[in-house]
């Protein structure tokens, strides 16, 4: 069984955030108000994290894109009391919003903070409400959501791959948007598993490493390091 | 009944006279409160109405009043039961006017603590999916299932007690609450068998309260703790927080004693000494809570992990320097000045000292809840917490509600144990003088032990 | 009633009691309703269609994902992704490609027809008929032409290439009018650097991927630069596409913008020194004889001391440059170290291919074009002239030029006038002053004359894909301008400023619903033709301009109707569709396995078509999104090189030659050539005004009282003026500092702690212009003259999320120009700032 995982090279990203928006088209995510965005509820499932180090003119900057890390140990789906964060065989993470009730627990838990909560009913101008993807409901208000690897995705390959009875392949059939939008090919997607993927394969990089890897938490996002 | 000290009946008057006949003064209290209850109860059908995004809570800092409001609840749950359980134990004479004023804020708060939770929730009218779907790995299922042990444990223990004051009242009262006391005193008459047994369930349940007590606000404390949050992933959290709840829960009580004292002039009852002794209990409390704060910062600024390091300066210089510090003065300064003087340690002091601390166990809550979610792990989304109308609301409301509720329960109950205290009277003074003698070396044959303790003798009713 | 404490808390009570039960049964109520319920959007059936973006000028392809309802039949685009065949995006895209599905559904797009109901700038419009509004447009310009005023019709057009830009032109020749105004002064200039180096009036695009050193002056290539996702796929190319080699890149900037960021030097250099920097570069490279010996001798003109027929001896770039341009007084003058100068010199030589990109950095100041040139003489140092890895020029899609147009009477007397911003070369003759010689469109001169009223009155104003009163400093403080000009029609499907002082908005379809060509322009070599066609069709009633114009040529009758003779615009796509299918050369978009193969075939010289006909190839170009010529000519000098001395000019023989014409024929410039250069504010003399130099920056405000300088930048996520609408992007704007819906001053910690402000606070940003109310952001990125702030933002119209944030720094900026180019220097701008 595949082990989906995603490799970010931060030294082909340009922090261009192309990933940051298709996201939010992907999955529905809602639009929050300037001042909701200033009181802290922005949404975004895929982000990408400044850092700017030193003083001028020796200055450095870095971004960092940052999906949720799909753990193989999640610490949200432990604290979860209903359930509802679960991992699935494959080791996909994703939040059953239909169950959450809202507890915010799993908020605490991830260090990583990859889940959003609906502070209020996601509203859409009703022209807006058109575009909305079809394959994923529009979560209500007091639920937590986040990245799951487009879930939705996944299924949608392994229906056509059913089709000619097989199992979906490690590479190519099925990519989150994110990974399938960024122009810089800086986020690469596939089996970890399998030895034949690129993603595997620079997962194994000496340039490779995982966010807040001493935590325990064994993240299937790795990153390959600049230089 | 054996009445050996015939005049005392009449004086037991003043506990009976709170439940028997209500003055202007309740009701003003009764009608100002219920006002700031239903106050808050708009505020939270508002949140119910448009989301939580009417609070003040944010990316990062997803837990704020109501978080802080749910483990400072629950820590002054442990005001009455764990108290009273242990000065039962211990055989405490004083003990015996303070038990029920006490058992009965931790059945009370316990509501508020579990309310606080739900007025958390994002979506309470799933609640019971925690039943359905619940998952036992999760901290907050552990939190569920030992508070409503705890609620049952100590609203059992708070009621058996109850039942020999209910017989009393039975006798006394007329219309409906005669039924009312009727029914719930079960046909206690006070037969010998009938105090034999109710004293062994009073005592079984004294032992069993105590671990259930202290699972509770340990597993409230591993919400928190279980985590891997800078400054709350510590292992003395467990005892660190029972002991801030055993100390905000008697400044609690001793709040709550020295009011009924007031209102229903019990000064004959709940004495100076009373309070002297709770004080000196306080105190050690504040003193232990002080040792563990002490430790627990002093590892987070030794080690000088980075992302502890963010909590731990923004609490202590940042940007809530200004709650810290209240709270160090609060919950340490303040106590220790009044109390540690025997001068100052009167009743007005002890209960100035008893605020300061309620106060400051409340922003010590605060501190542990906000600034560890306002500063994560990974140096983005930082932010800060300012609670909205809705927060301050709501918090008024429940204190407002649970003070109503108390009052409401000495308007049905008598607040004083009446049958203890007069256990106390008729059977105490003698059991305490062979306690006490049995602590003694036991005397050479042909030794007066009463020579031995001059006075003491002859304080001993004779049979 | 005696109104007692205890009667008042008890009324109280009793009072909010009440509410709060009232409230709480609703409450319960609510629990049942929408907001808790989750919500599946309407299912359908899937489509994609192959189109082409048009948030910016990139000219990416893009695959819209379209989901036609099962129950209301609607059809809806719900996704925007990369199309994988188009050579430019390869299945990527960029934030604004996504966020075009907010531009179709825009909730405050225009629906119909408009005519002004209120006064101008108000914004009251009252719905018209298209029959009535074409009627209208057609009666004026019979009217004006009628008048012999042809020529004071204006057409004003920001991004327009292709068959659009050829129906308009085409529509204003027919007409009489020579004045087509360009609002896109950023390509004018990188053509002009063209001009005079190579002799082609074309952009210069860069062979990005194959580079092995990039020497970047200010280019915004991470950001929104020409073509933001071929810019970032280059760059993922250059660092890591090639196993055991990663290019380098270096970014000459005041400020740590994104590309500084990822780049693996940053030299912050003083604003508007650009130019000196690049020549001290070319000293060591000089110098120290790094040059690329064999091309400068074979293929430059003007290194070395030459003597012209005459027998006089001229400057060579070699003397210039060891002479004037000593890495010593360069870094006083740059405030970049000599060490810093002669090694990346030393490096730019020494990995090739190498090349140095000249753009807004280096070129938005008063000595623009001359820090163009300056640059881009480094690339012929080392030989980086149509080679990979080096500059290109951007190749055309084999469209056939359309039958010349027929002039009439009016027309020929029309286009007999001058411009009325007094732009271009030939045109020059009739105007009082040398104005802006070598540009074929001056925006920076229109208000000018709109406020004089000379040349002559402009009457009646276009507006396709331009708003003025947002992006023209001058305008965007005082639209009223536009206000002298009496007929003002716009074409924009959004309420943007300038539409508020349109007589008339004729709304365009969004780029989602309509048919277009899309060439890609100054972005790369290959020529590339995309097919933009409708993910959906229209959703309002907004009518293709395309066809407005034919309808309105129609009604105009005569010569313009026969210059325009189609019936409609998809007639004229497909016909010259049609001439790319029979031109022999190129393929259909496909995935890069199967051009290796077409390619292969055809450098054995096979050209096998995937088409026999035109329907075959119409549907193919339907189905993967357009066609392409993978084949570049590198090398090809006689293409590149069209001076008159057919190679690449230090010395600049045509800007020469222009000027002196300027000079002998310009009446009111008086003294000759003296005359003509201190019209243009040159201050170099002699053979130096030919020769790339560095021209002392003129700017706008005191030193003393407005002591910092203003640049501005465009964050990827804001490329044109429309995109500020798009709640996606507003929440993203700028990577760097991470904060949704904001745009601040970004100044030096040393700086602001002098002025005493702090990070967040709000300042006034002052220049002589105007000022502005924001946040200040501190910024260690960020030279300490110097504050930033992005552009984009900050609109007083155009939507209720475009005008619920930013600020507009054009408000501030002054009106200095870069004469010689014709471009306004939006960075020649000093400021203050001091704490609200």
């Amino acid at each position: 069984m595949a082990r989906w995982g995603m490799v970010i090279d931060l030294d082909r990203c340009t922090g261009c955030q192309a990933c940051v928006v298709t996201c939010k088209a992907e999955n529905n995510v809602p639009v929050v108000t300037p001042r909701e965005a200033q009181r802290g509820r922005l949404m975004l499932w895929m982000t990408v994290i400044p850092e700017v180090e030193g003083e001028f003119p020796r200055v450095r900057a870095r971004f960092t894109p940052r999906p949720c890390m799909q753990c193989d140990h999640p610490p949200c789906v432990k604290v979860c009391p209903v359930q509802a964060m679960t991992k699935s065989p494959e080791g996909t993470v994703s939040h059953v919003f239909a169950r959450c009730i809202g507890c915010r627990f799993c908020v605490q838990a991830c260090p990583y903070g990859v889940t959003y909560f609906n502070w209020q009913a996601p509203t859409w101008p009703k022209d807006l409400r058109e575009a909305l993807n079809p394959d994923f409901a529009i979560r209500p208000t007091g639920v937590v959501e986040m990245c799951d690897f487009c879930h939705h995705r996944l299924q949608h390959a392994r229906e056509e791959a059913r089709a000619d009875g097989r199992e979906v392949r490690g590479e190519g059939e099925y990519v989150p948007a994110c990974v399938q939008a960024c122009p810089a090919r800086a986020l690469i997607f596939g089996d970890l598993d399998d030895p034949n993927t690129a993603a595997s394969n620079l997962a194994h990089s000496p340039r490779a490493f995982r966010m807040l890897e001493d935590l325990g938490t064994s993240p299937k996002v790795y990153y390959l390091k600049e230089g | 009944m054996q009445t050996t000290h015939p005049q005392a009946f009449d004086g037991d008057d003043v506990l009976f006279a709170p439940v028997l006949r209500t003055g202007r003064g309740f009701y003003t209290a009764a009608v100002f409160l219920l006002a700031v209850a239903a106050w808050g109860a708009y505020a939270y059908t508002y949140q119910l109405r448009y989301g939580l995004g009417v609070t003040g809570l944010n990316r990062p800092v997803a837990w704020g009043f109501y978080i802080v409001n749910f483990v400072f609840f629950i820590g002054i749950s442990h005001a009455g039961t764990l108290i009273s359980a242990i000065l039962r134990l211990c055989n405490a004479e004083w003990r015996r006017p303070i038990t029920r004023a006490a058992e009965t804020i931790t059945v009370l708060v316990l509501f508020f603590g579990l309310g606080s939770i739900i007025i958390d929730l994002g979506r309470p009218d799933r609640l019971f999916y925690v039943m359905q779907y619940g998952r036992l790995q999760s901290p907050l299922l552990w939190d569920v299932t030992s508070i409503t042990t705890y609620l049952t444990a100590s609203t059992l223990y708070l009621y058996l007690p109850l039942i020999p004051d209910l017989a009393l009242l039975r006798d006394r009262a007329r219309g409906w609450r005669r039924q009312l006391y009727t029914a719930i005193s079960l046909g206690w008459r006070g037969t010998p068998e009938q105090h034999r047994r109710l004293e062994r369930g009073i005592s079984v349940m004294a032992v069993l309260v105590i671990p259930i007590a202290v699972s509770v606000h340990t597993v409230v404390s591993w919400v928190f703790s279980m985590t891997l949050q800078p400054m709350w992933k510590s292992t003395i959290f467990g005892p660190y927080f029972v002991t801030g709840a055993i100390f905000s829960g008697m400044a609690a009580l001793i709040i709550a004693m020295a009011a009924v004292r007031r209102a229903y002039h019990l000064e004959n009852y709940l004495k100076p000494v009373h309070f002297n002794s709770l004080a000196l209990l306080l105190l050690t409390m504040s003193l232990l809570w002080f040792y563990f704060t002490f430790a627990e910062h002093l590892t987070a600024y030794y080690g000088g992990e980075l992302a502890e390091g963010a909590v731990l300066f923004a609490k202590v210089t940042g940007p809530y320097a200004p709650e810290f510090w209240a709270m160090v003065v609060l919950n340490l300064v303040i106590p220790l000045a009044i109390m540690a003087n025997r001068r100052t340690r009167t009743v007005a002091g002890i209960v100035t000292a008893s605020a300061s601390v309620l106060v400051g166990m409340w922003l010590e809550r605060y501190l542990i809840v906000v600034p560890t979610l306002a500063n994560p792990r990974l140096p983005y989304a930082r932010g800060l917490y300012s609670p909205t109308w809705v927060e301050w609301s709501i918090t008024a409301g429940a204190f407002a509600l649970f003070i109503l509720l108390y009052m409401v329960f000495t308007k049905l109950f008598p607040i004083i144990s009446i049958w203890e205290v007069r256990e106390g009277r008729e059977r105490g003074i003698q059991e305490a003088y062979e306690r006490i003698e049995s602590y003694l070396p036991t005397p050479t044959p042909g030794t007066q032990p009463s020579g031995r303790v001059p006075g003491v003798g002859a304080a001993v009713p004779s049979h | 009633m005696r109104v007692t404490r205890r009667g008042f808390f008890g009324w109280t009570g009793a009072v909010a009691a009440a509410a709060a039960g009232a409230q709480t049964v609703r409450a319960i109520g609510d629990l049942q309703a929408a907001t808790y319920e989750a919500e599946l959007p309407p299912r359908g059936i899937e489509g994609w269609v192959a189109s082409v973006c048009q948030q910016c000028p990139g000219g990416c392809g893009i695959l819209v994902r379209t989901i036609t309802g099962v129950e209301d039949g609607v059809k809806r685009a719900v996704k925007i992704e990369g199309n994988p065949y188009h050579p430019i995006s390869r299945g990527s895209i960029c934030p604004k490609g996504v966020a075009g599905l907010q531009a179709l559904y825009d909730p405050d797009r225009l629906r119909g027809p408009l005519k002004r109901a209120g006064a101008r700038g108000q914004g009251q419009w009252q719905p018209v008929s298209w029959d009535e509004a074409i009627a209208t447009v057609v009666q004026h310009l019979r009217d004006l032409r009628a008048r012999g005023e042809a020529h004071t019709l204006l057409l004003m057009a920001g991004q327009v290439r292709g068959l659009m830009q050829n129906l308009l032109l085409r529509f204003l020749e027919a007409y009489g009018s020579p004045n087509s105004l360009s609002t896109a002064s950023g390509c004018e200039a990188a053509q002009q650097t063209l001009l005079l180096t190579q002799g082609i009036a074309e952009p210069i695009a860069y062979d990005l991927e194959n580079s092995a050193y990039i020497l970047s002056f200010g280019a915004s290539l991470l950001e929104a630069g020409w073509s933001p996702v071929r810019q970032a796929r280059a760059y993922g190319h250059l660092r890591q596409g090639t196993p055991g080699r990663r290019g380098r890149l270096v970014q000459v900037e005041p400020r740590l913008s994104v590309t500084a960021a990822k780049a693996d030097e940053w030299i912050p250099v003083r604003p508007g020194t650009d130019g000196a920097l690049a020549l001290a570069m070319a000293h060591v490279i000089v110098s120290e004889g790094l040059y690329d010996r064999e091309f400068v001798d074979a293929w430059t003109f003007g290194f070395e001391d030459w003597r012209d027929p005459a027998g006089t001896t001229h400057l060579g770039f070699r003397s210039l440059v060891l002479n004037d341009y000593r890495p010593e007084a360069v870094s006083a003058m740059t405030g970049v170290p000599i060490q810093t100068i002669v090694r990346v010199a030393r490096e730019f030589t020494a990995t090739r291919p190498a090349v140095a990109l000249a753009e807004r950095g280096a070129g938005f100041y008063t000595n623009g074009l001359y820090n163009r040139l300056a640059i881009h003489a480094l690339n012929a140092l080392v030989g980086s002239i149509e080679v990979p890895g080096g500059t290109v020029t951007q190749r055309r899609p084999p469209f056939t030029p359309l039958t010349p147009v027929t002039r009439d009477a009016a027309a020929v007397r029309g286009l007999a006038a001058p411009r009325i911003d007094g732009a271009g070369y030939p045109a020059l003759s009739g105007l009082g002053a040398a104005k802006n010689p070598l540009a074929s469109s001056a925006l920076p001169s229109l208000p000018e004359a709109l406020r004089t009223g000379s040349p002559y009155r402009a009457n009646a104003l276009f507006l396709y894909y331009a708003n003025p009163a947002y992006s023209i400093p001058e305008f965007t403080r005082n639209p009223e301008l536009l206000d002298a000009i009496p007929f003002i029609v716009s074409f924009s499907p959004f309420p943007d400023e300038t539409s508020r002082h349109a007589d008339l908005i004729l709304p365009d379809h969004t780029y989602l619903e309509r048919w277009q060509d899309d060439p890609i322009e100054a972005t790369w070599g290959p020529a590339v033709l995309g097919l933009r066609q409708p993910a959906i069709p229209p959703r309002h009633q907004t009518r293709h301009t395309g066809d407005v114009l034919i309808q309105i040529a129609q009604g105009l009758g005569g010569t313009v109707a026969a210059a325009i003779p189609w019936k409609d615009f998809g007639e004229v796509l497909k016909e010259s569709f049609r001439e790319v299918a029979g031109a022999q050369r190129g393929l259909i978009m496909t995935t890069p396995f199967e051009e290796a193969r077409q390619r292969r075939q055809a450098d054995a010289g096979f050209w096998l078509p995937t088409y026999k006909t035109f329907d075959e190839f119409w549907n193919q170009v339907a189905e993967r999104g357009g066609w392409w010529d993978p084949a570049y000519p590198f090398g090809d000098r006689e293409r590149a090189f069209r001076t008159p001395s057919g190679k690449f000019e230090f010395f600049s023989q045509t800007l020469r030659q222009r000027l002196e014409t300027l000079a002998r024929r310009g009446p009111a410039s008086g003294g000759g050539l003296e005359g003509v250069l201190r019209a243009l504010d040159i201050r170099a003399r002699g053979d130096r005004v030919f020769l790339p130099h560095h021209e002392a920056p003129r700017f706008v405000g005191d030193e003393k009282e407005f002591p910092l300088h203003l640049i501005m930048s465009k964050p990827m996520s804001l490329a044109s003026t429309r995109t500020a609408n798009h709640a996606w992007l507003a929440e993203i704007p700028d990577v760097r500092t991470s904060r949704p819906w904001e745009i601040a001053v970004e100044i030096n910690p040393e700086t602001a702690h002098k002025l005493g402000v702090k990070d967040g606070d709000e300042v006034w940003l002052e220049s002589p212009a105007g000022r502005l109310r924001l946040r200040a952001r501190l910024y260690q990125g960020i030279a300490p003259e110097v504050v930033h702030m992005p552009f984009g933002s900050g609109h007083g119209a155009g939507g209720r999320f475009a005008e619920a944030w930013g600020a507009n720094p054009n408000r501030l900026v002054g009106g200095e120009a870069d004469r010689l180019a014709g471009t306004p220097a939006l960075f020649a701008t000093r400021v203050r700032i001091t704490k609200v």
